[in-house]
């Protein structure tokens, strides 16, 4: 704690100096805006606004905080000692921002920039320049939320599961495999994502504070950089560590970069798959059919990937990050006109989630059975696909050997083909 | 600069001392009884569309209305959370009464029923095991989204699922939702300090055994919000829908009736 609220005195300094600076020049990164309408509409009355001085003081938090494009920081509010050196290092930060460098014979630089910002945009905002013309969109890293990863819900993703996205790609997306690229810059690439995602969940954290401070600053710096030299009361002080506390020590440190921290220790243990999971053993066709069955009765697959597989099932639900706005007062995804102010601030026509087609052998989060195992273990962040809590791990394996079984049935067969337990079928 | 700092060491001294210095000398409740004044807002039909699963879900035959807003023949209103307040600038106790440790352990089960949760309101222990249960003949699936909790649980037909809840609190409730049928919606408020009542079917709430001492309460509802404009005799709720109240020890503060207007509902 005490080294803590000493590093809080320098981020304090780096604030007042920030205060009455002019913009930096770009690239910037972009602020929020869906977010703020968001809060807007959640909070306020029709036609009642934030004060905009709200954007400048966020803008330099951030800025005091996290840096900048071109100059990213890390709050490594403990110094050299600080844990979260374990999973960001301000060398892989810079190797990965940055304008991109052509000189080869220079040290690399600029990566992100390079190979991720045209569709993830400078800011991780899923927003860049081709965004728009992708299905689906790319990834706005801010939510904090992925989809395809060895840990729960809620548990971030390590830096394996995000290595595998970087080499592997993600099949049937625009998202492409960077395996050329040597190990450190891959890493580099991890941990810029790791930054722009904390950085995210921070601004996101900012603006859902706007609410209940009633005009009054996130940080007030006049209670303790008085005008002409005045001391501080003690009152003023105490209410500028608090003010510190629930902005910088609770909102960032303990809500978001402590939760980063050593996410193995959140990893899913793998069960080995029984032995009929392997195709030449003879019980492989039996557990197979049992897979089926479970795909129909106790797993509910069917609900949302229709009864052939083929994804056909419910098709009007949206993600988390679009229904992280779409679910605003008055917003109907089907009527652009009651969404318009989200537009106009960059939000992206609201597309419903697609339920994957099994009959197709690629699968986004990999295609090794473990993958799948996991995603049918934990579901899929972001995402309807929910946890199959009550399924022993046997009937995991079960359901996995039969949706890798899938592709390679008749499809005109499957289709006519009920199972077994119909009866047992939900609907 | 200097000063800041002493003054931050001094701070960080105090919070330790604190947390030693603070002894118990007794315990006191806090009741009331929360009414709408005014007009009661309209509860619309769900939104059901054309869900395949439609006939389970009526109600009566009927498409059931949302339950947004329940009140009785009184106007007295259900789900009202009230809560010792635990946000931005709040002053905790560091314990709670003993009576509260046996909360952790009972499994508090949510149930779907004719695609409607129940109940509609809950409060849990972090650590607390949660039974998801569905009375349906049809599969739901039950996603939790708090700001620190998140679960997404597959539930078939007459079955259960059990979950164990991580070890974050929560400062306000979050969601329950079921993406098959997406009207049906629950409220979860997951935190460790035991001090939170929900308003029962007649507005009424009691929170029992709070140590002794002047404490921030706070009243939310979900169509509301921070419940700012509810009117408490001899208090003024913050934009925070706050009041401090003094508990005295062995005595129960009755704050009477609370009138809310029923403007406060209509988000």
């Amino acid at each position: 704690m005490f080294r803590l609220f000493f590093n809080l005195i320098i981020i304090t300094t780096a604030l007042l100096g920030m205060a009455g600076c002019e913009k930096s020049e770009p690239p910037v990164f972009r602020f929020n805006s869906v977010e703020w309408v968001k809060q807007e509409k959640t909070h306020l009355g029709e036609g009642e606004h934030f004060p905009e001085e709200y954007k400048a003081e966020i803008g330099t938090i951030m800025t005091a905080l996290f840096g900048t494009p071109d100059d990213p920081k890390f709050p490594f509010f403990l110094g050299d000692e600080d844990p979260a050196h374990d999973i960001i290092s301000l060398e892989n930060l810079k190797m990965a921002a940055g304008p991109t460098r052509v000189d080869k014979r220079e040290a690399a630089s600029g990566l992100y920039r390079e190979h991720c910002a045209h569709c993830h945009g400078i800011t991780g905002n899923g927003a860049g320049d081709t965004a728009a013309s992708l299905e689906p969109y790319p990834r706005d890293f801010r939510l904090g939320k992925f989809k395809f990863k060895s840990t729960p819900l809620r548990s971030p993703p390590t830096d394996h599961d995000l290595t595998e996205i970087l080499v592997n790609g993600i099949p049937g997306s625009a998202m492409p495999s960077f395996r050329t690229l040597p190990d450190d810059q891959i890493q580099s690439l991890v941990e810029y994502v790791k930054y722009l995602t904390m950085r995210g969940q921070f601004e996101r954290f900012l603006l859902g504070e706007l609410a209940v401070l009633d005009g009054e600053p996130l940080i007030d710096l006049s209670l303790v950089d008085k005008p002409d030299g005045e001391e501080p009361s003690e009152d003023d002080i105490e209410e500028f560590e608090d003010q510190m506390y629930t902005v910088i020590g609770e909102g960032l440190q303990e809500r978001i970069i402590d939760r980063w921290l050593r996410p193995e220790r959140k990893v899913t243990k793998i069960e080995a798959a029984p032995v009929e999971f392997d195709i030449t053993h003879e019980g492989h066709s039996e557990f197979v059919q049992q897979g089926r069955e479970l795909f129909f009765a106790k797993g509910n697959c069917m609900q949302c990937h229709g009864d052939t597989g083929i994804g056909d099932g419910q098709l009007n639900n949206f993600d988390d990050w679009t229904n992280d706005w779409i679910k605003s007062a008055e917003v109907d995804p089907d009527d652009p006109a009651s969404y318009s102010d989200f537009s106009a601030v960059g939000a992206l026509p609201p597309r419903p989630v697609k339920p994957r087609n099994l009959t197709r052998h690629y699968y986004r989060g990999g295609d090794h059975p473990d993958d799948l195992y996991l995603r049918l273990r934990n579901g899929i962040e972001g995402t309807p696909m929910p946890a199959s809590t009550a399924m022993t791990s046997d009937e995991i394996w079960a359901v996995v050997a039969y949706v890798r079984a899938m592709p390679y049935q008749d499809s005109k067969k499957n289709r006519s083909v009920k199972p077994v337990n119909e009866k047992q079928v939900m609907r | 600069m200097k000063r800041v700092f002493f003054c931050t060491l001094l701070f960080v001294f105090c919070v330790s001392m604190n947390s030693l210095a603070w002894a118990q000398d007794g315990w006191g409740n806090l009741t009331g009884q929360i009414v709408i004044s005014g007009d009661v807002p309209v509860n619309q039909p769900e939104d059901v569309k054309d869900n395949p699963d439609k006939a389970v879900c009526l109600v009566d035959g009927k498409i059931p209305l949302d339950d947004g807003v329940v009140v009785n023949d009184k106007n007295q209103l259900r789900d009202v959370y009230v809560m010792m307040y635990t946000g931005r600038g709040a002053d905790t106790p560091d314990t709670y009464h003993p009576s509260y440790d046996a909360q952790k352990e009972v499994k508090l089960t949510l149930d779907n029923v004719k695609c409607r949760f129940v109940p509609k309101a809950s409060f849990a222990r972090p650590g607390q095991t949660l039974i998801l249960k569905n009375s349906d003949n049809v599969g739901h699936n039950c996603r939790i989204a708090t700001m620190e909790h998140e679960h997404n649980v597959n539930i078939v037909k007459n079955a259960a699922s059990e979950i164990v809840l991580g070890e974050e609190s929560d400062k306000i409730p979050g969601e329950v939702k079921c993406d098959i049928h997406q009207w049906m919606d629950a409220i979860i408020l997951i935190r460790d300090n035991p001090y939170v009542s929900i308003s029962d079917k007649d507005g009424k709430f009691k929170i029992e055994n709070i140590p002794a001492g002047d404490w921030k309460f706070q009243f939310w509802h979900k169509k509301g919000g921070y419940l700012k404009t509810i009117e408490v005799k001899g208090y003024e709720p913050d934009r925070r829908g706050t009041i401090e109240a003094t508990i005295k020890a062995g005595e129960t503060l009755d704050l009477g009736t609370l009138a809310l207007p029923g403007e406060a509902l209509t988000k």
